[in-house]
């Protein structure tokens, strides 16, 4: 169909290269494709005849009288049922090319329509004299995580010369050609040289058996890193797997399997994978079957490596890891999966496998009903205050400025953090702050110096503190807005940053519905009525106050529960009538004079508040100030919930200038 | 490869060793009235007698159970070589009977040599197992069924077993069915089924570990090692054996884990760190090894906590002392800003950066949220728990490199 649609539109416009992305069936905007299991495929009880092949699956099949089709590969007629759906035959696609004149381009194209003998796509190109077709181009993926392309720098030059070479057993080795010792190991993780030792003391020398690895550690703390860098190290055979990537069980099977079987997604296989499998009772048959047939013949598959590759795989042993081992207690039936892992080595009962577990959490907290042994632990701390300058020194170009700096910055900013990708992007920005008084960046800094650079750095240290988890979406304008800050959050003794204006637009009509949102969040819907009567409900409030002061007892429970309960729900028909109340009263010349200044202006605005309020809300929703929960199951209607700050509200109002203190209900 | 160094060597012996369950539970089968010579009495029994039986082994996880059954198994292969089957199940694996039909058939399929056919129904591969045990009954051949996790199979419908047991029970055959397990707890309508033959297996006495730590680590003299390093290796080692702190460090341990396969572990981690140099088993590898094996995670992640961490812990704690049943963020804030106003600590941070360090202590997993519905309610308001005691934090932050006087305070207050 698509190539259809496509022959009829390239003589249209010749000149104009046309977008077309192939898509490989259809797809549906108001569903998803479902997957069917296993279990679901229905089997028809036809005998197919070799002779009489009009009995293969015809109407007395079971499937047709069901109207169901048969699934290919599971039906008993095999290759001759035919009780398929027509386009699921596969047929030779014609050959797309484009033409100089219309004529010709009509008979090429039946020509090769009828002539279905699989013709390369080079070979049609050269022997016709036209435009080539721009083939898509298939970026080549490396079967690894891109976790490996850090440590390899040659990854590339790899997945090059696999392309045209037969995968062998020495892919599942990275950092081929060159040796790196253990020292090179040790030195470039700092601090960690007992926990690798340990690491390589367990892994044994070659071709030595072992029990199964448990490595955690809090994030950062270079688990996948030393793991990756001991294996390049020993230069042994891996299967690295992510439980982070392989989000599913489905997934992570087959991507250890496609790594097994030396098998790599590509356009001829149509991206599939070695095996289909979903089950974990087919993952273990097929990772035994993959595993023998990798161990038994090591050295049949090395006789096919091409003189190039000098990187060969040390010994026998296979090591599989799964790496991010705690996202599998999120899992649907996650725990089954967990306890398929770890009972993995004993159901295996292969010596030549050895299994590493890395989690960032530690094994106490993988308790299973089912109960395990325990992998052998190996414990990565994190990293001390020591540790933490040495690493955020390397690749620092002047050396001695950055001791200084962070001598300035790393012990109150490790009060806070002490994970390392955290702190070097917050230093980053600090850096070049603390640079700032100094033309030439390769100077050596004084004693003078140091201090004079630090007198005038040291205001910005406590805000930069407090912003240390600040995302900033601008990077380059981040640097001329912190000049600004400081004033802002030095002026309030909290320390929390309140900047006057809002760092963002929005329209009038939104702000109001922001606001509405926090008060139906923030007041019990019951004293609507009495908060938003034509006279603006100021009176009626000081009264309320008075009767809750009589039982202080009662008021701190109350006050408690807000925080625990957090902001309520409401339904969108009271969102709408505290939106229409607060406009109103917003537009009343009388309520206060502050309004009476920007009055026009929001009445102007007010003819099309009302109609495009809906539109407004959704938006809304989408930026995340307001959320929509679930329904409730009384009125059946979507309930929402505002998660602004009251901050954020209070800035919000001032900015149009909507007394909102006198609406807000005060326990 | 003969490049290898007599200590490599013996290092790979080792360890190739205690990942050989059979070499391992050899020589606690010998005695007479050991669990092998049980089981194997009762298997072949029932195969020279040719009649159906049911055996449940029992003990904790880690105890071997299936190694010694696996022995068992291997024995009888070569003594009735060609009348025995084997298959293997687990309800890890095949807890759905769907599955475990299919996983029969499969194992009986390869066994014999016949075509298995993966599209074949739940209903074909019932009768064809029927069909299998009758004529496996008419051939005086017997099938052994191995139900590890047997825990596994009897959730549920138990249709499985019931199925299994009852072809037993109707079909001239000549089948085994051995399950093993750990727990306790089982249903009436399989128990009616099952034969009471239960197999206990104990943890280790005494003896036995001492048998098993000399058969292990005593290198043989006939291995082609140099003989003079296996003697030196040999006496060195039963020098340490001897020794009274070895002792107490294996009572330590096994104070803990007391089954054979945790006692295996954390001899492999004492092996692994044995120092290739000098190529002797030392009694430091021992100690380390009971320091590495022995880890307090909870601790530890006390210890990685910053500072900021540390006083969302205390803040928390303190709600607890004050038997605030349940909290959420905002509480804790709440509770972090009155500590601060009464003690003036230096470290008062924006919201965000506790928000944040409260993320941190929920991915390391000290605090977490005790109910995992309220996806839509922001992770502020989300009530959670403390995984750690009083004891644990108070702990901790004594041990801590430079914990604030002030949170020591609070916590010795509170106590």
């Amino acid at each position: 169909m698509e190539s259809e649609t496509m022959l009829c539109t390239t003589d249209q416009c010749v000149e104009q290269e046309p977008q077309y992305t192939h898509i490989d069936r259809n797809e549906f905007s108001q569903r998803r494709h479902k997957k069917q299991e296993e279990e679901e495929i229905l089997i028809c009880e036809c005998k197919c005849d070799e002779k009489d092949l009009e009995s293969a699956c015809g109407e007395r099949c079971l499937n047709v009288l069901t109207s169901t089709q048969c699934t290919p590969g599971y039906c008993p007629c095999g290759v001759y049922c035919k009780n398929q759906n027509s386009d699921m035959v596969k047929e030779e696609r014609p050959q797309i090319t484009r033409r100089a004149t219309r004529s010709s381009a009509l008979a090429k194209s039946v020509v090769e329509e009828t002539d279905t003998s699989s013709q390369h796509p080079n070979d049609a190109s050269a022997s016709s004299d036209i435009i080539k077709e721009e083939s898509p181009q298939i970026s080549r993926r490396t079967t690894r995580s891109s976790v490996l392309a850090k440590c390899s720098n040659n990854v590339v030059e790899e997945t090059d010369a696999n392309s045209q070479q037969q995968p062998t057993l020495d892919d599942l080795v990275i950092g081929e050609g060159e040796s790196f010792s253990f020292d090179d190991l040790v030195s470039s993780f700092p601090g960690k040289e007992s926990q690798i030792k340990e690491l390589v003391h367990l892994l044994g020398p070659q071709n030595s058996p072992m029990l199964p690895i448990f490595i955690y550690g809090g994030s950062s703390t270079g688990k996948t890193s030393i793991v990756l860098q001991t294996f390049r190290h020993l230069k042994r055979p891996f299967v690295y797997s992510s439980c982070l990537t392989c989000y599913n069980p489905r997934i992570m099977f087959e991507s250890i399997l496609n790594q097994l079987f030396l098998h790599r997604k590509k356009a001829e296989n149509g991206y599939s994978s070695a095996k289909r499998c979903e089950r974990p009772s087919d993952f273990v048959n097929f990772l035994r079957e993959a595993l023998v047939s990798i161990i038994g013949n090591p050295q049949g598959q090395k006789s096919g490596l091409s003189s190039k590759r000098s990187g060969k795989a040390n010994g026998n042993m296979i090591y599989l890891i799964f790496d991010n081992l705690e996202r599998v207690k999120g899992w649907d039936k996650g725990s089954t999966v967990l306890s398929l892992l770890f009972n993995l080595y004993d159901t295996l009962k292969m010596p030549e496998v050895g299994l590493i577990f890395i989690s960032n959490t530690s094994p106490d907290t993988y308790d299973s009903n089912m109960g395990y042994v325990e992998p052998n632990p190996l414990y990565l701390p994190d990293y001390t205050d020591d540790d933490l300058g040495q690493i955020l020194m390397r690749h620092q170009a002047n050396k001695k400025l950055y001791t200084s700096f962070l001598s300035v910055v790393l012990r109150p900013f490790s009060r806070i953090t002490r994970r390392v990708d955290e702190l070097s992007s917050a230093f980053s920005l600090l850096f070049r702050k603390y640079c700032e008084p100094i033309t030439d960046l390769g100077v050596f800094p004084n004693e003078e110096m140091k201090r004079k650079l630090f007198s005038q750095f040291q205001p910005h240290i406590a805000p930069a503190l407090n912003e240390i988890f600040k995302v900033s979406t601008q990077p380059s304008t981040e640097v001329e807005a912190r000049e600004r800050k400081p004033k802002v959050s030095t002026r309030k003794s909290r320390g929390y940053e309140v900047a006057d204006q809002l760092d963002f637009h929005m329209s009038t009509s939104a702000k109001y519905l922001l606001i509405s949102a926090f008060l139906a969040s923030r007041n019990p819907a019951t004293l609507d009525a009495s908060l938003f009567d034509s006279t603006g409900g100021s009176n009626n409030r000081k009264r309320k106050r008075k009767v809750s002061e009589k039982s202080m007892e009662q008021k701190e429970t109350a006050e408690q529960e807000l925080l625990i309960k957090g902001p309520g729900t409401f339904p969108m028909e009271r969102l709408l009538a505290i939106f229409q109340c607060i406009t109103s009263v917003a537009e009343d010349p009388l309520d206060d004079e502050e309004q009476a200044q920007d009055g026009l202006g929001i009445q102007d605005g007010h003819c099309g508040l009302m109609s495009d309020v809906l539109l407004q809300l959704t938006s809304l929703c989408g930026a995340n100030f307001i959320v929509k929960g679930g329904s409730c199951p009384l009125e059946g209607s979507t309930r929402y919930r505002s998660t602004v700050s009251e901050d954020m509200a209070l800035q919000v109002a001032r900015s149009i200038k909507f007394p909102l203190s006198k609406y807000l209900y005060r326990r | 490869m003969g490049r290898e160094s007599p200590a490599e060597k013996a290092l790979i012996l080792l360890r190739t060793r205690l990942c050989d369950p059979n070499f391992i539970f050899r020589p606690l089968c010998e005695s007479s009235d050991s669990n092998y010579s049980k089981l194997k009495f009762l298997v072949s029994s029932s195969i020279t007698e040719a009649c159906n039986n049911s055996i449940l082994l029992l003990g904790p996880r880690g105890s071997g159970k299936i190694a010694v059954l696996d022995l068992v198994i291997s024995d009888l292969l070569q003594e009735y070589p060609d009348t025995i089957t084997v298959i293997r199940l687990s309800g890890l694996l095949h807890s759905d009977e769907n599955c475990a039909l299919k996983e029969i058939s499969r194992q009986l399929c390869t066994e014999h040599q016949l075509l298995f056919s993966k599209m074949a129904s739940f209903d074909e591969n019932s009768q064809f197992l029927i069909a299998m045990l009758r004529e496996c009954g008419l051939a005086h051949k017997t099938i052994i069924f191995v139900l590890d996790e047997f825990d596994l199979f009897a959730l549920g419908k138990q249709r499985l077993l019931y199925n299994l047991l009852d072809a037993l029970q109707s079909v001239t055959s000549q089948a085994v069915v051995i399950g093993v397990r750990c727990g306790s707890a089982f249903g009436k309508r399989v128990i009616s089924r099952f034969s009471n033959r239960k197999l206990l297996f104990l943890p280790p006495s005494k003896e036995d570990i001492q048998r098993l730590l000399e058969h292990i680590l005593l290198l043989p003299t006939d291995s082609g090692l140099p003989t003079d390093y296996v003697v030196e290796f040999n006496t060195k080692l039963q020098n340490i054996l001897a020794d009274e702190r070895f002792e107490e460090i294996i009572n330590t341990y096994l104070n803990i884990d007391s089954t054979i396969k945790d006692f295996l572990r954390y001899l492999f981690r004492s092996v692994s760190n044995m120092d290739l140099q000098s190529g002797m088993l030392l009694l430091e590898n021992f100690k380390t090894a009971l320091s590495n094996i022995q880890r307090h995670p909870k601790m530890e992640c006390i210890k990685d906590c910053s500072i900021l961490e540390l006083y969302i812990l205390v803040c928390m704690k303190r709600l607890e002392v004050k038997e605030h049943n349940s909290y959420n963020f905002t509480t804790v804030m709440k509770e972090y800003k009155s500590v601060h106003d009464s003690f003036q600590t230096s470290d008062y941070y924006a919201k965000n950066v506790c928000l944040r360090a409260f993320e941190h202590l929920l991915q390391r997993g000290l605090i977490e949220f005790i109910d995992n519905r309220g996806q839509n309610q922001s992770v502020e308001y989300r009530p959670v728990k403390l995984l750690i005691s009083f004891h644990q934090l108070h702990q901790g932050l004594k041990s801590y490199r430079s914990c604030p006087a002030i949170l020591q305070k609070i916590m010795d207050r509170e106590k």
